[in-house]
């Protein structure tokens, strides 16, 4: 049995971030990462960009630490392993190449996992060329995928199926998105906002169709076309599914606390003794709304990272930010801020107008900011970050908060 | 690459002179905002600018370009050296 003082499950940016936080502190505490990737830290938000796609900069680029990153710090990487059990107790996690590690302090940054169609409920969605977003291994099948497909169908309306369709045009690769929902994003927001993210998207030539989903996948080796549920053929060389994501707490949900994530309290401790989550998989008790949340970026899993790392070195250091999320394409920024789940106790507040195609939502709780989601105005984040971070009490202000032209900047000094 | 946005930095007793923004690499990721607020903004287009280059020292400017996802953040010292990434 390999013992570590402190041990970290995902090698992603969470558990990267904070291998590095622990190592700037305590140089010779010692340390692991396992990852089931065997590639070095990288940035898997680059993944679904353009600049990358398309190959307008060098592969190699998408890697952020190299292997001498880690030997000088003497973290010793374990790629390609995956956990598979956990004893709380004796404070070991197991592997699945039958290696137990002990631990003193144990993080896991287990991240999110793409959810898959399953082939008993549609037939032939294990066929090649259907794919999903996680990985480098991911990325360069689809990277290949668009220099010969003709035509594409995605699936689900996100960001990932968002950046997904732009990238399809780019090689104008005929595309056809298919939503489940009534309008774009229905669960997350509202009507307006779907609807002008639909248009950006047809304009950009993207046949959108709603409330369809794919019954069955063709083709003998590779997929050839789709049928929809009501009944539409569609030929494609690809499909691009996103569809949402899963945790893969099963290892560990016998030892701590979990719901769809890791459930931890603003310390980004789990209820095991020991033991911290950080990163996408992480439902935190969010001090700000007083409530248990679960945040899926870049950013918010790096400052997760940072804060398990500090909290496992002993500092009390609660989690506390405004998170941002952003994506660009087809000439429409769209921006979420702080906490937009479209939750019974949330007042919205709207400012602009589908016709304008700049629309902001704010999102209240009682008298304060908690999120806002954003078309077409970016630059308001930065007021609206600040709103949020400083508790400031907005009864008052409604009128000014849905004029449009009201420059939110102004609330803050007041 | 050509798309880069140049912002100097005056702020008495910094070792960084300069601080430089790829836009063609920026994706809006905000990391940067994350870390400092005061130095990074992001702009209509969902691109990092750097509002305030002098508000922040040194230690925070160099955390808020090394957490950027694309290392689309560089940083020059007074003579002009790069010194990030």
């Amino acid at each position: 049995m390999t013992q570590f003082k402190y041990l970290i499950i995902g090698g992603g940016v969470a558990g990267t971030t904070a291998a590095e936080t622990i190592k700037q502190n305590d140089p010779s505490g010692s340390i692991a990462i396992v990852s089931d990737e065997p590639h070095v830290f990288y940035s898997r938000i680059m993944l679904s960009k353009p600049i990358f796609f398309l190959e307008k900069i060098p592969f190699e680029q998408v890697y952020l630490k190299n292997e001498t990153w880690y030997k000088e710090r003497n973290i010793a990487f374990l790629g390609g392993k995956t956990a598979v059990g956990m004893n709380a107790e004796e404070k070991t996690v197991s592997l699945d190449d039958g290696a137990v590690l002990q631990y003193e302090k144990l993080l896991l940054a287990i991240g999110g996992y793409p959810r898959k169609w399953d082939p008993q409920k549609i037939q032939g969605s294990d066929k090649k060329g259907v794919c999903y977003l996680r990985t480098l291994e991911d990325a360069k099948k689809i990277i290949e995928g668009v220099k010969t497909a003709k035509s594409a169908v995605c699936v689900g309306g996100g960001f990932v199926s968002f950046e997904a369709c732009e990238l399809l045009r780019m090689k104008n690769i005929d595309t056809t998105l298919l939503i489940m929902e009534p309008h774009y994003w229905a669960n997350v927001w509202d009507e307006t906002s779907g609807l002008i993210v639909e248009e950006y998207l047809r304009q950009g030539g993207v046949n959108v169709l709603k409330n369809e989903e794919v019954e069955k996948v063709f083709g003998a080796d590779r997929v050839e076309s789709v049928r929809t549920k009501s009944g539409k053929d569609i030929p494609c060389q690809m499909v691009v599914v996103g569809i949402g994501l899963t945790f893969p707490v099963g290892p560990f949900k016998d030892c701590m606390d979990c719901g769809h994530g890791i459930k931890t309290n603003e310390y980004l401790e789990t209820n095991a003794l020991d033991v911290w989550a950080a990163g996408d998989a992480v439902e935190f008790y969010d001090v700000a709304v007083g409530e248990s949340v679960q945040l899926g970026n870049w950013v918010n899993a790096q400052v997760q990272g940072r804060v398990a790392g500090l909290n496992m070195l002993g500092k009390k250091q609660p989690f506390r930010m405004v998170s941002f999320y952003t994506t660009q394409g087809f000439g429409l920024s769209i921006a979420f801020v702080g906490d937009i789940r479209p939750l019974p106790d949330r007042t919205v507040i709207t400012r602009g107008s589908r016709e304008s195609k700049s629309y902001g939502r704010l999102i209240l709780k009682d008298k304060e900011l908690v999120g806002a989601t954003l078309l077409n105005r970016t630059p308001e984040m930065a007021p609206i970050s600040k709103l949020i971070e400083k508790d400031v009490d907005l009864s008052a202000h409604h009128a000014e908060l849905a004029d449009p032209n009201f420059d939110l900047k102004m609330l803050i000094l007041s | 690459m050509a798309n880069q946005r140049e912002y100097p930095r005056a702020k008495e007793g910094s070792n960084i002179g300069k601080i430089v923004v790829d836009r063609d690499l920026c994706i809006g990721a905000a990391s940067c905002v994350a870390v400092s607020p005061a130095t990074f903004e992001l702009d209509g287009e969902n691109k990092a600018v750097a509002i305030g280059p002098n508000a922040a020292d040194d230690e925070t400017v160099k955390m808020a370009a090394q957490s950027c996802p694309t290392k689309a953040i560089l940083l020059f010292d007074k003579d002009g050296k790069q010194i990030y990434p």
